[in-house]
């Protein structure tokens, strides 16, 4: 009988990372995509830093925020009782911060490559800027961000470095699959974690192959819009 | 076009720039040290003794786990001594005659230590003390593929804990985690080697385990069969092994 | 009536005009780059001038050191170059985004009336990819007009059609004002259109008013 627990935890851990991802993602990708202001490329920057940085770097740097005694941990300890180090909340936290410049990147392009004039004839019919971004610039940037969405999951399900230093590995509790792999290899459990290795590998095959197909029909759907 | 080209042109000064450096006028052997991270500070502190001693050799070292430095030399990367932090790798190489089975000793021993943080106060003093009641988190190396998990594991299982503790276990993938989860504070107690616990100065060992609660923590050294200076290796691990290279490793908290 | 006194800095030279419209049809006339977008963007509030005043039937749009009324809140329609179609949704969703849901039953009305004369009737449950050129430059005719704007901006409205159509539309846009009696102020680079089309001339040039033509009388008023 096996285990399934690794993979409902990283369904679960990928699933609500990549509903926060995709919120904050259109959120500043859209503050800041008709925006320039001083210190935006420095932002920008930040925002991609983690694709960049080692994933043990960005483990410890949210270690260093997040742990009891850190900034934002003892924070957290002292008002709400809540702790995120070695609990499945840490995972969904490193998942975010690894996985949101992916967001970013690909909303941050949708809504920069609209026509401006879409939006700017919503509002001279009088669209509130809400019912302006609900409306028209969201619809269009779809795509885009759609693609996001899935680059997000994925890499919020294969996450593992900055997870295993902020939710430790604890069986039953925090281990995603990502982990099961790595301690089964490490300890030469072969079975173990090939058959892991397939369930991923099946995963992310699947929601990649799907935005593929997805976003190919939209193309073809859409492809004589631009007169 | 233009950026290719800059880029190329710094490459091109960069390369000027290695290829300058001056290259020593006497020829020295260079002995390559494949060893056990665990080794790292007291084998930098152990370099510029052994090369006063021994003027013509310098020593180079390759720092990594035992188990992989192991695969590196089975698959023939170059190295004269393997320095490992457990006797199943060093038997692994010698089942296929990768060393001078002759030269294979055991230069250190080490402990296993229960740490805390220092400027945080715990409700444990000796390992049978703990407890789910008074450790909230225990980080420890993952028993199975770490081996400081492995001696771990027969230490709590040998107090009768392990089974009871087992929702209050961090499992790590390596002691510099293990470090890390005390350091900062988050896990209340750790288990590591006595002689990592002495690199960190953020943590405090509470007690030691008895020697006989888990298997002896060896660490066997050999050289290399594929060595063309073996005389020189030998003279290294004869260091290791002499009362200067033994007070160096005591330092360390290798016994 | 408009009222627009107006500068703006652009990266080549400074706009600097000065016009009032009655209910009639003002075309502004350039080459291209001459400003024309710049002013239709400041009365439509999508682009700010560095200082001046404009006015609609005494409605303060922009006066210097005040905020600028908001784009919603002017009441105009614009019909863009390229006119600028949702291209997810259909034609009928299009003409109906601006409406106000509150007098619905009204609002239906006037719809309709608007897509009878324009006789777009046939192309509602369209999306704007599957429809002509002249039958997007009717539908984005229909749905600025929807609001029921006190002013009609367009911008080179009849550019991207041919001369058949051109001619069609052209009489469209004349009788459609005859019933709307707003301002129209349309922006084009053909002379021939202006002089068709306009009450009154405006040419411009690098960001001034070379001179205003009275097109009904033909008199040069400056």
């Amino acid at each position: 009988m096996t285990d399934y627990s690794p993979l409902l935890l990283s369904l679960k851990v990928a699933g609500i990372s990549t509903f926060f991802v995709f919120i904050f993602g259109v959120f500043f990708a859209h503050l800041f995509s008709r925006k320039k202001f001083f210190g935006k490329s420095i932002i920008e920057s930040l925002f991609m830093l983690p694709l960049v940085l080692p994933p043990t770097v960005v483990g410890f740097g949210l270690l260093i925020l997040f742990g009891k005694n850190g900034f934002i941990g003892s924070w957290l300890l002292n008002w709400f009782d809540f702790q995120v180090v070695f609990t499945w909340i840490g995972a969904v936290i490193a998942s975010i911060v690894v996985s949101f410049p992916l967001m970013y990147q690909s909303a941050a392009a949708a809504f920069e490559s609209l026509d401006a004039r879409m939006e700017n004839a919503a509002r001279t019919m009088g669209a509130s800027n809400w019912r302006v971004f609900w409306t028209i610039s969201f619809r269009l940037a779809w795509p885009g961000l759609l693609a996001g969405l899935v680059l997000s999951f994925a890499r919020g399900l294969g996450e593992f470095g900055a997870t295993l230093m902020l939710a430790g590995y604890i069986p039953g509790k925090t281990d995603t699959i990502p982990m099961a792999i790595y301690f089964a290899v490490e300890s030469g459990q072969m079975e173990k974690a090939t058959f892991w290795v397939v369930i991923i590998v099946a995963l992310g095959f699947s929601t990649i192959m799907w935005l593929n197909w997805w976003s190919r029909r939209n193309i073809e759907r859409y492809k004589n819009d631009n007169a | 076009m233009k950026k290719i080209i800059y880029f190329l042109v710094m490459i091109f000064f960069v390369l000027l720039l290695i290829g300058c450096t001056p290259e020593d006028k006497e020829e020295k052997t260079t002995l390559m040290i494949s060893a056990a991270a665990s080794l790292t500070d007291v084998l930098n502190e152990l370099k510029p003794v052994f090369e006063d001693e021994h003027p013509s050799i310098e020593l180079t070292f390759n720092f990594g786990g035992s188990g992989k430095l192991a695969q590196m030399i089975i698959q023939g990367a170059p190295s004269d001594v393997f320095l490992s932090a457990s006797e199943s790798d060093m038997d692994k190489l010698q089942v296929e005659d990768m060393i001078l089975k002759e030269t294979r000793v055991n230069f250190a021993e080490n402990e296993l230590a229960l740490i805390a943080n220092k400027n945080q106060p715990v409700k444990v003093s000796s390992f049978d003390e703990i407890s789910s009641a008074t450790v909230e988190h225990l980080a420890i190396g993952e028993p199975e593929s770490v081996p400081v998990g492995r001696y771990t594991k027969q230490v709590l299982e040998h107090l009768e804990l392990w089974d009871s503790l087992q929702g209050s276990l961090v499992l790590s993938s390596d002691v510099r985690q293990v470090l890390t989860h005390v350091e900062l504070g988050n896990a209340d107690v750790g288990i590591v080697y006595a002689s990592d616990a002495l690199r960190s100065g953020k943590v405090t060992i509470v007690a030691t385990a008895d020697s006989d609660w888990h298997d002896p923590i060896m660490y066997p050294g050999a050289v290399v069969s594929d060595t063309s200076h073996s005389k020189e290796a030998k003279l290294f691990l004869a260091f290791l092994t002499s009362e200067k290279g033994q007070e160096l490793l005591h330092k360390h908290g290798f016994k | 009536m408009l009222e627009v006194q107006i500068k703006k800095k652009l990266p080549h030279f400074l706009v600097d005009i000065n016009l009032t419209v009655e209910d009639e049809i003002l075309v502004l006339v350039g080459p291209s780059g001459s400003g024309k977008t710049t002013i239709l963007n400041a009365i439509a509030g999508l682009d700010h001038p560095d200082d001046g005043r404009i006015t609609l039937n005494g409605n303060i749009f922009f006066c210097d050191n005040e905020k600028p009324l908001p784009t919603q809140q002017r009441n105009i329609g614009y019909l863009f170059q390229d006119y600028a179609l949702f291209p997810h949704m259909t034609v009928e969703k299009n003409i109906a985004y601006g409406v106000k849901k509150m007098n619905a039953i009204e609002a239906e009305k006037r719809i309709e009336r608007l897509v009878n004369t324009l006789g777009i009737n046939h192309l509602l449950s369209k999306y704007p990819h599957q429809i002509s050129g002249g039958e997007k430059q009717r539908v984005a005719l229909a749905r600025a007009l929807a609001t029921e704007p006190s002013l009609l901006l367009l911008d080179e409205p009849l550019s991207a059609l041919d001369s058949r159509t051109r001619l069609e539309c052209q009489e469209e846009l004349q009788r459609l004002h005859a019933t709307w009696k707003t301002p129209f102020i349309i922006v084009t680079h053909d002379m021939q259109e202006a002089e068709k089309l306009g009450d009154k001339i405006i040419f411009l040039e690098s960001g001034l008013i070379t001179k205003t033509v009275d097109n009904r009388s033909g008199k040069m008023i400056c």
